[in-house]
């Protein structure tokens, strides 16, 4: 009896605490946005610089009716995506290796940790000396930005696998193949995708970057014509457009990897 | 049988850890290794498993000799290291290798249903106790039904209770097909309920100092006036042992042996 009654409440406690927390989350930024329609609304503020949010909305929607918003983040997502492809492949090979072999890590890692050390978007120039103004400098600094975090994380990720299951693959006998593909893959896959999210969001930031030192199109561009041509409004669709992208591509590598990493959750849970 | 000549080992750092250990263990046989700690009970394990390779002496079973993880010879460690990212039953099946699915699920579902865990199949290791957890291990290890199996110190991360209620059921498992057992512990009583022959070892460097036969019939009753007889030889021994071994070394003060000893 006593197990039932308690059990109710916190299940309707739990019910409701899956609403409200987000909602209590949205009080703040809604509160805001509609503060602000009102005070233009009433003419206290022009509003002009700080357009308000009914303004952005029928931005966001001539732009994207114009397919600009589309053609714009399509160009932008595929540099991002050149990118990403090039600094995860590099780093995946390297950060293994360094990870694997203490050899490979001597040699390697004290050049990568010195570059490392250089604010990435110091090589632009250097990249736009090399590679031109065009695609091939703003994906390689993309690829560059996306490196490090993976590259990091896997290699961290494969020094700390408990020494004590690796013993177990010992004990069980199993081939160098068998080792990597039943322990040091599932081990490492948490800190991997950790990794993988991180060098994403970086990702996004160096596309930013590449694309307000100079682009004729991409979300970037959005964001400097916006600024150029004195419509704010412009900018922020933008960095809302930016926001929505950017959290969707990383909501797909969580949702990708998530059938990988069951087996955490329960901790989690808990 | 498992057949030990003069096994010894010295780290790179210099540590002799192990002087000449000889032992032959019968097929069938329980064998605790009881000693103090850093009296190279452990290394000696993990040389019988292929783990570390001893620097000198050899090791052969069936006069074969091992020098890495041997097919026939099973290894149980103090924690369960259970694969996290595994089902329960797919960490009892990991050790069963290329088999066909069927049997392999066949020996899975037999060796937990064994061990009292059937229900917990489905389960993540992170949702057992220590106790269940270890007992998964135990599955794991019988499972590619070994010739020997290794058990170092399986249940001294356990409660009194989870360990005494282990202890009986490793018994239990033990006579279904009678794998040798060697075992590691400090636990007087726990190497009295199982063993046939309890080798106690001294340290600096590990060798075995006696040699205690332990003839009560099983099930042993661990309040009985022969258990309790039997616990004051094997301490007695122990004792012993490290006496001599702390006359013999300067560099440890007497009283701190001693407290080792008495945990």
């Amino acid at each position: 009896m006593t197990i039932a009654a308690e059990a109710n409440p916190t299940r309707a406690r739990a019910l409701s605490n899956r609403w409200t927390r987000p909602a209590l989350g949205l009080i703040v930024p809604v509160a805001a946005a509609l503060a602000w329609e009102f005070i233009v609304r009433m003419g206290w503020a022009s509003g002009r610089l700080a357009p308000p949010p009914s303004v952005i909305f029928a931005t966001f929607v001539d732009l994207a009716r114009s397919g600009d918003l589309q053609r714009n983040t399509l160009v932008t997502l595929t540099r991002v995506a050149a990118g990403f492809g090039i600094g995860v492949a590099t780093a995946t090979v390297l950060g293994a290796a360094a990870g694997y072999s203490p050899l490979v890590r001597r040699l390697l890692d004290p050049s990568l940790q010195a570059l490392r050390a250089i604010p990435s978007i110091a090589w632009v120039p250097l990249f736009i000396l090399w590679l031109g103004i065009f695609e091939a400098s703003k994906v390689t600094l993309i690829a560059v930005g996306v490196f490090f975090p993976v590259y990091l994380g896997l290699m961290g990720a494969i020094q700390s696998v408990d020494r004590k299951l690796v013993e177990v693959g010992r004990a069980f006998r199993l081939s160098d193949i068998g080792m990597v593909r039943r322990i040091l893959l599932p081990a490492v896959l948490p800190a991997y995708v950790i990794a993988l999210r991180s060098g994403l969001g970086l990702g996004w930031m160096f596309v930013v970057a590449a694309e307000l030192m100079g682009a004729s199109e991409g979300l970037g561009y959005l964001l400097i014509d916006g600024q150029q041509l004195g419509k704010p409004a412009e900018i922020v669709t933008a960095i809302v457009a930016f926001a929505i992208v950017g959290k969707s591509t990383d909501w797909l590598i969580a949702l990708a990897a998530a059938p990988f990493l069951r087996w955490e959750d329960v901790v989690r849970q808990e | 049988m498992l057949v030990l000549d003069r096994v010894g080992k010295t780290y790179a750092n210099g540590v002799h850890a192990l002087g000449g250990v000889s032992l032959t263990v019968a097929l069938g046989e329980i064998v605790a290794v009881i000693g103090g700690s850093g009296c190279g009970k452990s290394t000696l394990l993990r040389a019988i498993g292929g783990l570390d390779a001893p620097s000198a002496g050899a090791i052969l079973l069936d006069g074969e000799r091992v020098t890495a993880p041997h097919e026939k010879i099973g290894i149980i460690f103090q924690e369960p290291r259970l694969l996290p990212w595994l089902k329960v039953a797919d960490n009892v099946g990991f050790g069963l290798g290329e088999r066909p699915k069927r049997e392999r699920a066949q020996r899975v579902a037999a060796a937990l249903e064994r061990v009292g865990l059937a229900d917990k199949a489905a389960m993540w290791p992170r949702e057992l106790s220590g106790g269940q957890a270890q007992r998964v291990a135990i599955a794991r290890a019988l499972v590619p039904r070994p010739e020997v199996l290794l058990l170092d110190e399986p249940f001294s991360a356990l409660d009194a209770f989870t360990r005494a209620d282990l202890q009986d059921h490793l018994l239990d498992l033990w006579a279904d097909a009678k794998p040798t057992l060697l075992l590691v512990t400090h636990d007087v009583e726990e190497a009295i309920v199982l063993a046939d022959r309890i080798m106690v070892m001294r340290p600096r460097p590990g060798r075995i100092f006696d040699e205690i036969a332990v003839e009560l019939p099983r099930p042993r009753d661990r309040h009985s006036a022969a258990f309790d007889f039997a616990k004051r030889c094997v301490l007695t021994a122990l004792d012993r042992s490290l006496d001599r071994a702390t006359t013999g070394a300067t560099d440890e003060p007497k009283a701190e042996a001693g407290a080792a000893l008495w945990w």
